[in-house]
């Protein structure tokens, strides 16, 4: 299991455009990819889900990779980030 | 008019299939016109797109409201059966903050087909530079490889756009 703690940077928080980012990015690992806001918790791969969190700009999220391909998804995902 | 869409949606006896129905009076056109890469490449799913008419949106099918953007731009509504579509009201208009918009429902309330859900002030966005284009894309497309988009139409609210 790996994590990784991102602070969301878009001014106007996890909205459509960053979660398609990060939906489109989870679907091409098979590891579970979770992401944590405060209490709540949503799968990467349902971009309803990473919507609904309604993470805001500041927030640290926590995405935690677990499978085979961790290593690989978490590298892919904080290149991602950060060019978001 | 009608009686094309009957013959279309008609159903041969099989299973009758589950629909999308339009959220917003206007013209249905292909997704890949959409001028915004996000959903004309089909990345958050296939779909259709609506250049709206009326400043109206209602709920496309019975269901929960998934998410209701505090901007109010975008909602999202999953059905009984699964499936998990998304009205994004306009291009960019999550800069908008919310403003030209107004919610009738919120997040996790339970809808049935054409409750309203969103009003928006159509020229006053337009206005502020934004095109109104609705986008209605199914994002777990992946679950439908038989799903059949309608473009090329106008539509009334709730006329079939898409069958899954």
């Amino acid at each position: 299991m790996r994590e990784y703690l991102y602070e969301i940077k878009d001014p106007l928080g996890l909205h459509a455009r960053p979660a398609s980012i990060i939906f489109m990015e989870a679907r091409k690992y098979s590891c579970s990819i979770e992401v944590q806001w405060e209490s709540d918790k949503a799968d990467c791969k349902s971009l309803l889900a990473l919507m609904g969190l309604e993470a805001k700009r500041g927030s640290i999220i926590r995405f935690r990779f677990d499978g085979e391909d961790e290593e690989a998804a978490m590298t892919a995902f904080c290149t991602v980030l950060e060019e978001m | 008019m009608f009686d094309s869409l009957k013959k279309i949606f008609g159903g041969g006896g099989e299973k009758e299939r589950e629909k999308v129905l339009a959220p917003v009076e206007g013209t249905v056109v292909p997704l890949s016109e959409v001028n915004d890469p996000t959903f004309s490449q089909e990345i958050l799913g296939k779909g259709v797109a609506i250049i709206p008419s009326k400043g109206r949106i209602v709920a496309p099918a019975d269901g929960i409201l998934t998410v209701v953007f505090e901007t109010k731009h975008a909602v999202s509504i999953t059905t009984p059966e699964g499936a998990e579509i998304i009205v994004h009201v306009g291009l960019d208009t999550v800069n908008l903050k919310g403003e030209h918009y107004t919610a009738y429902k919120k997040q996790g309330d339970k809808v049935k087909a054409g409750e309203l859900l969103l009003e928006f002030d159509m020229a006053a966005i337009k206005e502020a530079g934004y095109e109104v284009i609705t986008p209605v894309i199914v994002c777990n497309t992946p679950n439908y490889p038989d799903m059949v988009c309608h473009t090329g139409m106008q539509v009334k609210e709730l006329e079939p756009i898409i069958e899954l």
